[in-house]
This record gives C-alpha cells, structure tokens and sequence, in this order.
C-alpha cells in the first residue's frame, strides 16, 4: 500500500475534513475523519486500493467523547478514527463493505453502547444473555 | 424431510471450550446454523485498564493458553514501542525462539484435535507424545509449559547456555523425524484425505471478505504472513518459506499448519545457532508516556492486534484486543453451508478454534 | 439328571454364560492393551474391563423424560439374550454344540437382533443425538449386512451344510475355507467390523459428532448390559468366523483343541485391533458407497465362484 497516495486520495475526496495524519508506533497511520465521511472514505479504500483487510474496530470512551478506530492494514498500517458523540452515538454500519466487521461492530455496540445504523443483529454478543449492567467499557459505572 | 436441530455445545466432544453452535439439519446434511460465543468471556479488556503494565502482562498471558507467549510479545512490543525502548538482541532472539516453539506445539495440538474429530485417534496420540517434546523444552526453558513468563517489559526473563542449546537441537531433529511422519499421513494416507478433502472449503474471496487472518486465510490462497511481511522482533533476520495452499478446504489447512511447523523447526535452529551475546533487558520505566501504539504479531492461527493507548500514568486507557480466532468464526457459516453432519467437527477443527482468545 | 446338571452347566459355564463373559473381559482387555501399544499409550491393567463392568452396574440409572421407559428397560436385555443365545450354536474348541441343519441362518438372525435394539434405543432415549446415532446405524446395518451373510453362505454352499458344526467338522479333513476363499474372509471380517461398531466403522457412535450416538442417554446397568452384550458379540462374532473360516479347533497336528482354538481366535482380534488403529472414520455416506459398490458386488463375485467353481 502506498500510503502517501492513499493519503491524498482522501484528501481530495474529503477536503473539508481535518485528516491530521500521523505515524504512529508499529508502521501505522492515524487519519481522522467526521462521522459522516467515514463510509465513504471505506468504500474508496475499497474501490481505489482495493484495501479491505479490517483488522478490527476499536472503540473508547475518552470521558469527553466515544472514539472508533477503525484498523486496516495491507503491509502498512492505516487507522480511520472518528469521534461520536456520549449521549446516543450512531454511525453506519460497514457489513454490507466488509461482512468481517459485522462481529466488530457487535462488540463495539455492546461494550460502549454505540449504534450501528443498519447492522442487522444486536443480539448479545460476548456479554450474557441476561446482563443488566451498563456497557462494560463506558467510563460511567464503577468497576 | 423434517429438520433436526443438533446443539453443537455449550458442552459438546467436538468442542474443546464452550461455545453454542444451533445446527439444522435436514438429513444428514446442514441447512442452517447459528453461533453463540461470549461463554469464557471474562471482561478482560476492562480488567487491563485497571491494572498497571506490568501486572498486566500476566494478565495477558492468560488471553488464551495455548498461544500465552505471543499475546505476551504483542503487548510488551507494543509498551516498549510507547516507551521508545531498545530491546536487546538476544532478548528478541529468545523471545522469537519461544514464539517459534509455541507454534510447533500449537499446530501439533491442532493435528491431534483434528484427528480425533475424524476418528483417526492414533494420529492424535502420536501427535500429542511428540509435542511433549516441545512443551519439555519450553519448561526447561521457563519453568511453565502454558504459562511461560518469558516477556517482561524490556526483554526477556529467561537465558539459556551452549549446553543447553545442543540439547534442544538433538531433540529439534528428533521432533523433525516425526513431523516428517504426520506429513506423510496428511499426503498419502487414504481415509485421512476421504475426510478432509473439499470439507469446508473457502474461497479466497470469501476469506478476504470475513478478513479471515493465518493459516485458513494462506489455505485459501491469500500470501499473508506478518513475519514476512511486516516483521517484528527478529523475523527479518530469518529465512524461512510462507506456506500458501489454494484448495482452501480443510486438507489444504492440515497441509499448510504441518509444513509451516517444519518451517519453524528450521526458525528455532538458526535462532539456537546464532543466537547473540549481550543483556537481556532493559530497564522500563513504569509510567507510560502518553501516546497510542497498534502491535501486530503472527500468532500460530493467524494476525493478533494489540492497540494500546497511554495517558501518561502506570495504567493502560485502553488496551483492544482482537485475536485471530475471530474472522474465523465469521467466516464459519459460510463454511457449514450445505455439509454433512459427520463432517462438523472436522470443519470446526479445521478453523483452529481458540474460544477464549475470542471471547476474552 | 445328569442330563439335566450337564445342559446346565453348558448353559451357565462352559462354553456358556460364565466363559463367554470371561472371553469378553478377556478379549476386551487384549484389544484395549494392543491399541493402546500401537499408539504408544501403555494401555489397561488385566482388571479395567471387569472393574468397568462392576463401576457401571453401581451407578445410578437416570434417563431423559422423553425416553421411553420400558423399552430403554427391555431393548439392553433383549440385545443380552439374542447375543448368548446365537453363542449356543457356535462350537468352541471340541465341545459340540446342539447343532441342526439351519442354524448358520438361525445364528445370524440372532446375530442381527443387537443392531435392531440399537437403532431402536436410538430412537426411544429421547435425545437428539441418539436418534441422528441410531438413523446411522440402520444405514450402516444394510450396507455390512448384506456383504456379511452372502460372504458367510460361501463356505455353506461349499460344505454343502448349513449347521456350523458340519461347516467346522469338514475342515478337520479339507483345506481351513479362508485358503480357498479368501475373499470371502476379507469380506467377512469387513462385514463383522461393522457389526460391532469398530473404527473405520464405528459411525453411529462417533464420539466427536454426536456424543454417544444411540447409548448417550443410557447410565448404570441399562449401559452395563449394552456393553457387555457388544463386548460378547465380538466374542460371538470371533468365534463364528474361526469356525466357518479357520476350521474351528483342528490344525492337522494333535494339540489341545481350546487351545489352538484359543490362539485363532486372538489372531482374528489382532487384525481387528490393528484395522483399528491405522484408519480414520469413514462418513455414512462414504461408508455406504463402500458397502453397496464394492463389497457387495464381491461378496456376490464370491459366492458365484464358489457355485461355478467349488461344487463341481
């Protein structure tokens, strides 16, 4: 993957997002993109380099906002980040881009209570059946 | 033809931890499944961020206990990456020797699983006396057949001397003999290949889109390797084959893990052979500096991705865990589409389950 | 009265009920300690199969709701009793069994009746994977059955009887009838691994796929009886083909019948523990083909040349 092309690309695509690309420990690039633009930005991921290897979707509660990393990887490293909102995040789901993200997704929508637009089955996923608790990863509960 | 619903699970013969899998089956062959995992899920990503690095290493290496020491090597590259920290040469040699070793022992476990999945328990006792071969070595070398210890934040916490290292190679040939035996059951042995030939077959787009990772995916045909091709600890110094096979069934899986286990044998003797002088650590500080690392290593079934992220004090924010285990179970309904029953658990053999790598 | 005491004692003791339980203890733990070496496991002390045997008659007897209870109560018996009773038209060594024109037939009707309670049990115990268990092993009865009896009519249509004690009688002055049809032998050790669920056949009861197959909802002496009517069969099964195959206790030289009895029989279960060994397990299907398209149509090869050829 050529990364600086890669980088271009989307910033030709997305000119009005911030990108902000840095290199990050171990062989990896870290752009940041809006909410909305985050589908978009995969599918020309998709169709331009043909990158679909997603590594996985992390999610984190930062105290002031939910992050969601999204991991590609093809020889190099590329992280999409977006930032959603505390109360209530949505997104879109990517299953129908890449039906590998759909149990990432499930995870990320259980632990931090993220919703993903379009994801078919919010069925428990790692948690039980019966968990009352609040999502494991929010900074909210106590541990 | 009226439908039956077969329980693969929570508790099953086939399943060596607990997950549910509801087959229907119509007949003898499979028309729908649906898949339950959460079962050993322990919560362990939030447990990291309430320990400091160092206490989470232990941590860590209780992810999954077959494959402890390369979730160990993912987490410490990544600290030490955060860190900017120098790991010494023969700290890296060790820690890849001890990766190497973990493989063998992991692809041998997997053949007896596999085996026995098919009826042919005489593979599986053999397979299993001679990995004791290396689970030996690995005690002999740390002190834990499962549990190694080996990583610390730095280094290593092991050494090893000459007499040691001829030792360990005498045993490397003996093992080589025996793996050169399994590979002529898996090549020639008639009613191992009636069973696992065109069972569970993926293609290579099928495996791309589930973003399915190690020896399912270079089954599949997909080249992939992250010691090739994005090296880490001192795989660049090493000479080794990538193993890719392209009938993507559960055969060419048994061909690609019991050759890439010769591939590691010839690994762990150049890295016994040139193995450097010099410390075995460096000193680590205990906080942190504020930062995020995403550490990528090649486990025995495939990627794992650590992503740590630091905010300056003795205590991971964040530490996302995704294991190779994953992508292979999404890709598994794909693979129990339209087969026989008798052929499941040689299906779900074939990925290389490791459900508490999964579940966490 | 001395009739009666001696029927008794063939009944009960010799070759009855009390040698052919030591004979299935006995072989049991020969097969388990051969396979065992063969896969470089030491194997079982001389004592495992009977400490089994009394470990399972002690234990507690439950099953699922679902089961039907006086069947899963009757079938394990019924299994028992078909298997003894075939035992008594096999002759052992130089003892003579009550032997009439027919009984080869009538043997393997009875021979036949454990396969039937089996798949019933399957059916009747309530669990999903006992009836997946005993769909199986219906299948696999038809494909080793029919092999089986036409391997076995062979050496009847050659002695021109179809008494098992006449079959043996007639080798003690003619060629054993393995050397003169060997395929029919290898036919009928196919047939008779089948019969007694052994690996590559072992098929219903693939622990991997569906627990137990058709016994996994039976406990404590319903699975006590089971086993030890499928620990006889092979004792019975053995035996029959030593008789018909390897002419029973006579060798040509003067020697202790049971004993030369005794050593071709632990020939035959050596070949069975080693096909056990070297071999994965076959998938019904993959095992159905095998029995329809190639051992049946040499079965049927057999017994025509044994017709064309071997009466004339």
């Amino acid at each position: 993957m050529n990364i600086d092309l890669v980088l271009q690309v989307l910033h030709e695509r997305f000119p009005t997002d911030p990108l902000k690309p840095r290199t990050v420990p171990i062989d990896e690039t870290v752009v940041t993109l809006t909410p909305e633009n985050l589908r978009p930005a995969v599918q020309t991921l998709i169709e331009r380099f043909d990158l679909r290897h997603l590594s996985t979707i992390t999610g984190i509660d930062t105290g002031d906002e939910i992050e969601l990393l999204y991991h590609f990887w093809d020889g190099q490293g590329l992280t999409l980040r977006t930032s959603l909102p505390r109360e209530n995040p949505h997104t879109v789901t990517l299953i129908d881009l890449i039906p590998g993200a759909a149990f990432y997704e499930r995870e990320a929508s259980e632990m931090l209570h993220i919703v993903f637009d379009g994801h078919p089955t919010p069925d428990p996923f790692l948690l039980p059946d019966d968990w009352e608790g609040a999502p494991p990863l929010r900074k909210e509960e106590a541990p | 033809m009226s439908r039956i619903t077969i329980p693969i699970g929570p508790q099953h013969p086939a399943l060596k931890e607990p997950l549910s899998l509801l087959l229907t089956a119509e007949g003898e062959r499979i028309v729908e499944s649906t898949l339950r995992i959460g079962y050993a899920h322990r919560g362990l990503e939030r447990i990291f961020q309430n320990r400091n690095y160092v206490q989470n290493i232990h941590i860590v290496e209780r992810v999954c206990g077959i494959c402890s020491h390369v979730h160990t090597t993912a987490y410490c590259q990544g600290v030490e990456a955060l860190l900017g920290l120098q790991v010494p040469p023969r700290a890296l040699y060790l820690r890849t020797l001890l990766c190497e070793l973990e493989r063998i022992h992991s692809h041998l476990l997997w053949l007896g699983v596999l085996a026995e999945h098919i009826g042919f328990t005489t593979v599986f006792m053999y397979t299993w006396r001679d990995r004791e071969i290396v689970l030996d070595i690995m005690e002999e070398l740390s002190g834990g057949r499962v549990a190694h210890a080996v990583n610390a934040i730095g280094g290593v916490r092991i050494d090893i001397d000459s007499e040691h290292i001829d030792s360990i190679l005498a045993r490397l040939d003996d093992l080589e003999r025996q793996i050169d035996t399994f590979l002529g059951v898996v090549l020639h042995e008639h009613t191992f290949q009636v069973r696992t030939h065109a069972i569970g077959r993926l293609t290579a787009e099928q495996a791309r889109r589930y973003c399915v990772v190690g020896p399912v995916a270079r089954a599949s045909g997909i080249d992939v390797d992250l010691r090739r091709d994005e090296p880490y600890a001192v795989y660049d110094q090493l000479d080794f084959r990538v193993i890719v096979a392209h009938e993507g069934d559960v055969w060419a899986r048994t061909m690609v893990r019991t050759m890439e286990s010769v591939e590691s044998l010839q690994m762990c003797r150049q890295l016994l052979r040139n193995l450097p002088d010099g410390p075995l650590a460096v000193r680590a500080p205990r906080h942190v500096p504020a930062g995020e690392v995403i550490s990528r290593c090649e486990a025995p079934r495939g990627e794992l991705v650590y992503y740590i992220r630091s905010d300056g004090s003795d205590r991971p924010a964040r530490v996302k865990v995704r294991t190779p285990t994953l992508p292979s179970l999404a890709a598994l309904a794909e693979q129990l589409q339209d087969i026989n029953t008798a052929d499941v658990p040689a299906v779900l053999a074939g990925v290389d389950l490791c459900i508490a790598c999964a579940d966490r | 009265m001395t009739d009666c005491l001696s029927a008794l004692f063939s009944l009960l003791i010799f070759p009855g009920f009390a040698f052919l339980l030591l004979c299935a203890l006995a072989f049991q733990w020969i097969d388990r300690l051969v396979v065992a070496r063969l896969q470089g496991r030491v194997g079982p002390p001389w004592y495992q199969p009977l400490a089994d045997l009394i470990k399972l008659l002690a234990k507690e007897d439950v099953l699922p709701t679902e089961a039907h209870e006086l069947a899963c109560a009757a079938l394990p018996m019924v299994s028992l009793a078909a298997v003894l009773t075939a035992a008594l038209y096999i002759p052992v060594g130089k003892h003579s069994a009550p032997s009439f024109e027919g009984d080869l037939i009538v043997v393997l009707f009875l021979l036949s009746i454990p396969a039937l309670a089996y798949f019933l049990a399957g059916w009747l115990s309530g669990s999903v994977f006992s009836v997946v268990g005993g769909n199986r092993s219906l299948l696999q009865y038809f494909s080793y059955e029919v092999p089986f009896l036409m391997a076995l009519s062979g050496p009847a249509i050659l002695s021109g009887s179809w008494s098992i004690a006449q079959i043996t009688a007639q080798q003690s002055h003619a060629p054993w009838i393995v050397l003169v049809q060997p395929l029919g032998f290898f036919l009928a050790l196919t047939g008779l691994i089948g019969k007694l669920k052994r690996s590559p056949f072992d098929i219903p009861k693939a622990k991997s796929e569906i627990g137990a197959g058709p016994l996994t909802e039976f406990s404590g002496r319903k699975l006590a009886l089971w086993q030890l009517s499928l620990h006889i069969k092979t004792a019975v099964g053995i035996f029959l083909l030593v008789d018909v195959f390897l002419g029973g206790a006579s060798i040509g030289l003067p020697a202790p019948a049971i004993l030369v009895f005794g050593i071709k029989a632990l020939l035959v279960l050596l070949v069975l523990s080693l096909v056990d060994v070297l071999y994965a397990r076959l998938r019904i299907d993959q095992l159905v083909n095998l029995g329809w398209r190639v051992l049946a149509p040499l079965a049927l090869v057999q017994v025509l040349v044994v017709i064309l050829i071997g009466v004339g």
